[in-house]
C-alpha cells in the first residue's frame, strides 16, 4: 500500500520533471522571442512613422500581422500627442521675453484609426508635423502557454497580467504632409 | 532502473540543455535590444542636429551664404556629437570616444552636400610659414582634422556632338548649366524649369497653367511688435520703417544704411515666371533639350538594397528635358532623372569617404557604406536632410552598423511645393493660416488671403542692447488653422498638387499659391546671380 503511494508521487513527480518542466522552459523561450518580435515591430512602426511623419492603414496593418505571427493576440495603444504652437503665440505677443509656451492635445487609438480608415474607397493618412509625438505601447491579452503552465503552479494575481509588452515613442521629426 | 532514477537522469542532462540555451537566447535578445536603442539614439542625435541647423538658420538673415552656412552646419555637427554623448553616456561612452565610430555626417543642401568627416590636412611649409607664428594657429601638415568637405554639387556631365556641357541640378527644378552649346559656343546659364507658361507680348501678362500672375501688394510683417512693410531679395528682407528708412536684420537688431527700394507692389511671381519662360527659350537655343538620358558621362545604373536596377541611365533613352510634358511635376523625364543624379552623386562620393575612413580610424573595424533603403532615399533626395552613420560599436553578439536619415523642411535653403501656407485674412491677426490642401480651402480665400513661406510663422527672436534682453516674436501673428495645421484631420493628400490645383473650379487659391511659391523661389538667394546688379534692379 505504501509501496504503490510513493510510487504513484514518484510517477507524479517524473511526469512534472520529464515533461512539464522541458515544456515551462521552452514555453518561457517562446515568450522571449516573442516579446523581441514584438519590441522589435513596435520601436520600428514608432520610428517609421515619427521619421516620415505618416501613418497610414498600410503601415498599422503590416505592424498587427507582424506582431499577431508571434501567435498572441496583443491590445495596441496608439497616443499622438499633437502640438499646438497657438497658445504660445498669443502669450508672446503679451510677454515677449517667454518662451516655450506650447502646449499638446492629445488623439488616442480610436480617433487614430477613424482618421486613417478609408472612407468610399480612398486611403486616408494620418499626416503629423515636426514637434509632435507618437507613441505605441503593446501588451499581449490571451494567456500564453507559458503563463497558463505558470497559474498551475503558482497563480499570478490581477486580471491585467502579461508577460509580452513593448512601448515605443518619441518627437516626429518631419512634415509628414508632402504633397 | 526505477522511474524516479530515469526522471532524476533526465533532469541532470536536460538542466544544462535548458541553461545554456535560455542564456543564449537572451544574449541575443540583448544584442538586438542594443541594435534597437542604438538606432533610436541616432535617430534622436541626428534630429537634434538637424534642428539646430533650423533653429541658426531661421534667426539668420545670412545663412545661405556659404561662409555662414559652413558655420551652421558645423555647430549642427558639434551638437550631433554633444547629443549622441548625451544619450550614450548611460553606457559609458563619451564624446571623444564616439567620434571614432562616426565615420561620417552628410547634410544634403539645396544643389549639392557637405560631408563632415575626418581628413588629412595638406598644409605645406610655404603656407605654415604665413600663418602667425606666436602659437595661436596650431594646425600642422599631414595630422588628422575632422571637419567639412567641400561642397559637392549635384552635377552630371553631358556630351552630344559639339555640346559639352555639366548641369547641376538642385532640390527643386532649378538648374545651373556650364559648358558649350550644340555649336561650340561657351554657356554658363541658370534658371527654373517650367512648363505651362504663356506670355502676351502686346499686354506684358503672364499665364501659368492658366491662372494669370500679377502683382500681389507689399508684403508686411511683425518685428517685436510693429508692423513693418518688406521686401525680399536675394534671400535678405529688407524692411521700411515709418520715416521711410531701409533696414535690415542684423544679428537681432537694426541695420541701417541699405540705401532706398522701389515702395511698390511685389512682382517676384510675375518675374519668376518671365524669367523661366526666357530660360525655356534660351535652353532650345543652347540645344540642351535635345539632351537624352544616355548622354550622360561616367554615371552608372542605380540600384536599390537587393541589388535591382531601380534606375538605367542607358536603358529607355528618352528626352530629359521633356517640357511639353509638365516638367515640373515630380513624375516627369526631368524630375526622374535630376532624383537618379542626385541620389548617383552621393552615393558614390559617400561610399568612398566611408571607405576611406579605414584610413583614419583606429580599431580593426572594416568601415563601409550600408545600403540605404528606398524610403531613406525618398526622403534624402526631396529635402535638405543630415544622414548620420554610426559603426563600429560592438553590440554583444555583433558589431553595430546603422545610420540615420533625418530631414526638414523647415529652412532658408529650399522652398518646396509643402511649404507654402495660406493666410486666410493678411490684414487680421486674428485669421487662420492653412496648409494648400485644406478640404474646402477654395471657398475661404479671397482678394485679401495671401500665401506665406512656412519659416514666417516660426518664433525669432530679436536683441536689445540697452536692456541685454532677448524678445521673441512672430512675423506673421495668425493662428495654425486646427484642422489642417495643427492636426491634419480634415486636409486632402493629393500625389500631385499641380492636378490637384488644375482640378478646382475657383482659381483663386491656385493663383495665390502659385503666385506664393514663385515670389518665395525668386527671393531665395541664387550663387548664380551678382548680387549688387540683382539688388539694384529693385531700387
Amino acid at each position: 500500500m505504501g509501496d504503490s503511494l510513493i510510487t504513484i508521487v514518484a510517477i507524479v513527480l517524473a511526469a512534472i520533471l520529464m515533461f512539464i518542466f522541458p515544456l515551462m522552459s521552452m514555453s518561457d523561450r517562446t515568450d522571449d522571442i516573442s516579446q523581441l518580435t514584438v519590441k522589435t515591430a513596435t520601436t520600428e512602426f514608432v520610428d517609421n512613422v515619427r521619421t516620415t511623419g505618416r501613418l497610414s492603414l498600410d503601415d498599422y496593418s503590416a505592424f498587427e500581422q507582424q506582431i499577431a505571427a508571434t501567435g498572441n493576440s496583443y491590445e495596441i495603444e496608439m497616443e499622438v500627442k499633437v502640438l499646438d504652437e497657438n497658445p504660445g503665440k498669443k502669450t508672446t505677443q503679451a510677454s515677449s521675453t517667454k518662451i516655450g509656451e506650447n502646449v499638446y492635445y492629445s488623439m488616442y487609438t480610436s480617433q487614430i484609426l477613424d482618421t486613417i480608415s478609408p472612407t468610399d474607397g480612398t486611403k486616408k493618412v494620418l499626416a503629423l508635423k515636426e514637434g509632435d509625438m507618437f507613441s505605441t505601447s503593446v501588451k499581449n491579452t490571451n494567456t500564453t502557454l507559458s503563463q497558463q503552465l505558470k497559474n498551475f503552479f503558482y497563480t499570478v494575481a490581477g486580471n491585467d497580467t502579461y508577460t509580452i509588452a513593448a512601448e515605443h515613442g518619441g518627437y516626429v521629426t518631419a512634415n509628414g504632409s508632402g504633397n | 532502473m526505477k522511474i524516479q532514477y530515469l526522471a532524476v537522469v533526465f533532469v541532470i542532462i536536460m538542466l544544462p540543455i535548458s541553461l545554456v540555451f535560455s542564456v543564449y537566447v537572451e544574449g541575443q535578445v540583448e544584442t538586438l535590444d542594443m541594435q534597437i536603442s542604438y538606432d533610436t539614439k541616432l535617430d534622436n542625435s541626428t534630429y537634434d542636429a538637424i534642428k539646430a541647423f533650423q533653429l541658426n538658420t531661421v534667426n539668420s538673415s545670412t545663412s545661405d551664404l556659404t561662409n555662414s552656412k559652413i558655420r551652421d552646419i558645423e555647430a549642427a555637427a558639434n551638437s550631433f556629437f554633444n547629443s549622441i554623448a548625451t544619450n550614450f553616456n548611460m553606457v559609458g561612452y563619451n564624446s571623444d570616444n564616439l567620434r571614432a565610430y562616426v565615420p561620417a555626417l552628410v547634410f544634403t543642401m539645396y544643389d549639392g552636400f557637405y560631408i563632415y568627416s575626418p581628413f588629412e590636412n595638406t598644409l605645406d611649409e610655404e603656407t605654415q610659414n604665413r600663418l602667425p607664428q606666436d602659437g595661436s594657429v596650431t594646425y600642422a601638415g599631414g595630422e588628422e582634422v575632422t571637419g567639412l568637405k567641400p561642397y559637392i554639387y549635384y552635377s552630371c556631365r553631358y556630351v552630344r556632338g559639339q555640346m559639352d556641357v555639366t548641369i547641376t541640378y538642385s532640390l527643386d527644378n532649378y538648374i545651373t548649366i556650364q559648358g558649350y552649346d550644340k555649336n561650340g559656343n561657351p554657356i554658363n546659364d541658370a534658371g527654373y524649369l517650367i512648363d505651362n507658361i504663356s506670355y502676351n507680348s502686346s499686354t506684358g501678362a503672364i499665364t501659368y497653367r492658366g491662372i494669370q500672375i500679377t502683382e500681389e501688394p507689399q508684403l508686411t510683417e511683425y518685428i517685436g511688435n510693429n508692423l513693418y512693410p518688406y521686401v525680399k531679395i536675394n534671400g535678405v528682407k529688407y524692411y521700411k520703417d515709418s520715416s521711410g528708412n531701409w533696414f535690415t536684420l542684423m544679428n537681432g537688431s537694426f541695420n541701417y544704411g541699405q540705401g532706398t527700394f522701389r515702395d511698390e507692389n511685389n512682382d517676384m511671381a510675375y518675374r519668376y515666371y518671365l524669367e523661366a519662360l526666357d530660360f525655356k527659350k534660351r535652353l532650345k537655343d543652347y540645344g540642351v533639350e535635345e539632351l537624352t538620358s544616355e548622354n550622360a558621362v561616367g554615371v552608372s545604373d542605380i540600384t536599390d538594397a537587393n541589388g535591382d536596377v531601380v534606375y538605367s541611365f542607358t536603358d529607355g533613352d528618352y528626352q530629359i528635358f521633356d517640357f511639353d510634358n509638365d516638367i515640373e511635376e515630380s513624375d516627369s523625364n526631368f524630375n526622374n532623372h535630376r532624383l537618379a543624379v542626385i541620389r548617383y552623386v552621393i552615393e558614390s562620393n559617400l561610399s568612398v569617404a566611408l571607405s576611406n575612413y579605414n584610413d583614419y580610424g583606429t580599431g580593426s573595424y572594416n568601415f563601409r557604406m550600408p545600403k540605404l533603403s528606398e524610403e531613406d532615399w525618398d526622403r534624402i533626395l526631396n529635402n535638405v536632410s543630415l544622414i548620420s552613420f554610426l559603426q563600429g560599436l560592438s553590440i554583444g553578439g555583433k558589431i553595430y552598423n546603422g545610420y540615420s536619415v533625418i530631414n526638414n523642411n523647415k529652412n532658408e535653403e529650399v522652398v518646396t511645393e509643402d511649404s507654402i501656407y495660406i493666410i486666410e485674412d493678411v490684414n487680421s491677426d486674428s485669421s487662420e493660416y492653412h496648409r494648400v490642401t485644406h478640404n474646402g480651402l477654395e471657398s475661404m480665400v479671397n482678394n485679401n488671403s495671401r500665401g506665406v513661406f512656412n519659416i514666417d510663422f516660426e518664433r525669432k527672436s530679436i536683441g536689445s542692447t540697452a536692456t541685454e534682453t532677448t524678445y521673441y516674436y512672430y512675423p506673421h501673428r495668425q493662428l495654425g488653422c486646427y484642422t489642417c495645421y495643427v492636426a491634419q484631420t480634415d486636409s486632402e493628400t493629393p500625389s500631385n498638387i499641380y492636378e490637384y490645383l488644375d482640378g478646382m473650379t475657383d482659381k483663386t487659391l491656385a493663383k495665390l499659391y502659385y503666385t506664393a511659391l514663385g515670389r518665395e523661389r525668386y527671393s531665395m538667394y541664387k550663387v548664380f546671380r551678382n548680387p549688387e546688379e540683382h539688388v539694384n534692379q529693385f531700387r
